[in-house]
């Protein structure tokens, strides 16, 4: 009759060395509901520990540096969109703004503040979509209805505006395409609204939740000196205490105008990446609120010429994302196609900090992680 | 951490002589934002001085890539073409300060030291600068391809690398501009 063990007896095997343990290759993705897209995670784990995790990205790319130098600044406009689908009008912007530089056009104050408006709504659709994964992610649906009804409101205001849902191909350089049509104002003032109304259920929903904390307080934090040295921007910087915001820091269009708090906070865990997301939902709020209150009159499209043609010279624009930095370098050689465009979008810096963060973390802790980087596919690999 | 007076771009400019001397060429101010060009051999000893020199402090790493000017200007202005040129783009939360800086390099075969150690968030982009123009990093702890496939052949961002779909096109047989057309074109 063989003899049962102890637990006592298979612990002084272990440590003699009698019972051999190796490391596994776990394989994520590319297919996973928690990689908003195809990412792939080669995770090499130890027992329950991560030992390494190296994130497999490529599977997207449709190469936009190549496209956009054998396309004109039109088309380009639609193309960017396309990068990361969750804020297509914030990433029309920076590239508007630096041929704006490059060819001294003016924008008139009614295409600045109304583009301020559909900015934050825009950032609102984004952070609403990622309030409803990473709950969905840890495991709660509800959250999920709650953020689709409010973004069902604001989508409509931006459809009524741009006839589009995703991609608005709303931006010119210069100003915009057309101005916004009669009841848009009222119904993005009721969408958002609405949000400001709503924030507590959202607080009270996944925030304020004892598993929610759980699952997320002192998971996968991230350092100040890790957002440096890798360029990570955004929600997920601001979650780490690094208090940078381009619309504060370097303030575009007119966002220098508008009275709004930049949500900091101070552990960088799953938990302060979420909270700050958040609450930058009703910042963005307010500033539509305001955006919309100081509403001046006249043309939404400034003194462009027919031909979009940059002249010679090469200039770095960024503004704040949803997700953080977007900047476009743009070298032009005077020809209505740039001879360079640098994309420097923010997941792509975001995502390449996840080796360092997931190291040595808990296999059951993967997902929360991940979810908590709000990272875009499109966005990664353009 | 001490409170610091913000820097201008033009003190940083004075700043940036003063510290790296030679080491870095023309130092300039466009659009706002600094413009220093260096050579390969010297950019681990000037980054490592822009992130830590307490006047400058480029903590924050936005980006590195890589522009090929070899048909700059098009086929008409063959004095513009150059050659091929990395640029690092950094950031200085405490003065909010921009800086590019810029290496040329040899297009025939490029190399560079790699900054992975110094930034460490350039690991991922200068994967990416080998897979799209062929740079080698010396020094980098992993330089595989990133984006494309391992049996892609070539490297797309170089201009000799044409678009297939483009290679062949045929010039656009009507009039380019709507008042061409109407002052006779077709």
């Amino acid at each position: 009759m063989t003899q049962i063990r102890t637990p006592e007896d298979v612990a002084r095997e272990v440590a003699e060395g009698g019972l051999a343990t190796q490391q596994m290759i776990l394989n994520v993705g590319p297919q996973h509901p928690a990689t908003h897209g195809v990412f792939r995670l080669l995770a090499t784990i130890d027992g329950e520990i991560l030992a390494e995790a190296e994130p497999v990205i490529g599977y997207m790319h449709r190469g936009y540096e190549k496209l956009v130098e054998a396309r004109d600044y039109r088309q380009i406009t639609n193309l960017v969109s396309r990068m990361d689908w969750l804020s297509g009008f914030n990433n029309e912007l920076p590239l508007a703004m630096a041929l704006e530089t490059l060819m001294e056009i003016e924008v008139p104050p009614r295409a600045q503040w109304l583009r301020v408006v559909m900015l934050e709504m825009n950032r609102i659709l984004n952070h609403l979509m990622f309030f409803a994964s990473f709950g969905a992610e840890l495991g709660a649906i509800t959250p999920t209805f709650y953020a689709f009804r409010e973004r069902e409101d604001i989508q409509l205001a931006m459809e009524s505006a741009t006839g589009g849902r995703m991609h608005f191909g709303f931006m010119r350089p210069g100003g915009l395409k057309e101005d916004v049509p009669r009841g848009f104002i009222a119904q993005a003032l009721k969408s958002v609204r609405q949000v400001i109304a709503r924030l507590d259920q959202y607080e009270d929903l996944l925030v304020g939740n004892e598993i929610f904390k759980q699952r997320t307080v002192d998971v996968g934090v991230l350092s100040r000196e890790q957002v440096m040295s890798y360029g990570v921007s955004g929600p997920i910087a601001r979650g780490s205490g690094v208090s940078d915001d381009v619309r504060k820091d370097e303030p575009y269009l007119v966002y220098d105008r508008f009275d709004f708090n930049v949500p900091i906070g101070h552990s960088g865990d799953c938990f302060d990446r979420f909270w700050v997301l958040v609450h930058e939902v009703v910042e963005s709020a307010r500033i539509v609120e305001q955006a919309i209150e100081g509403l001046p009159a006249g043309p939404v499209l400034g003194k462009v010429p027919r031909v979009i043609q940059a002249p010679e010279g090469e200039v770095y624009v960024r503004a704040e994302n949803p997700l953080g930095e977007l900047g476009y370098y743009l070298a032009s050689d005077g020809d209505r196609r740039p001879y360079r465009l640098k994309i420097r979008t923010p997941s792509f810096n975001n995502v390449s900090v996840l080796p360092e963060v997931l190291r040595g973390t808990f296999v059951a802790d993967m997902i929360a992680i991940l979810g908590s980087f709000f990272f875009v596919l499109g966005d990664i690999d353009r | 951490m001490s409170v610091q007076e913000r820097v201008s771009a033009e003190e940083a400019v004075e700043r940036l002589r003063s510290t790296l001397g030679d080491d870095v060429g023309d130092v300039e101010v466009r659009f706002g934002h600094l413009d220093a060009t260096c050579s390969a051999e010297n950019l681990r000893h000037v980054m490592t001085t822009l992130r830590d020199e307490p006047g400058l402090r480029f903590e924050f790493f936005t980006f590195l890539s890589a522009i090929d000017r070899s048909e700059f200007g098009g086929p008409d202005k063959p004095d513009k073409h150059g050659g091929l040129e990395l640029i690092v783009h950094l950031y200085s939360p405490a003065h909010v300060l921009h800086i590019n800086v810029r290496v040329p390099l040899d297009l025939a075969d490029p190399r560079c030291e790699s900054i992975s150690a110094i930034y460490r968030g350039a690991n991922w982009h200068e994967r990416e600068m080998r897979d799209m123009f062929g740079i080698q990093f010396e020094g980098h702890p992993n330089l595989t391809g990133i984006y494309l496939p391992e049996d892609f052949e070539g490297h797309p961002g170089l201009r000799s690398f044409k678009l297939p779909n483009r290679a062949f096109i045929k010039p656009w047989p009507g009039a380019k501009d709507p008042e061409e057309a109407a002052a006779g074109g077709r």
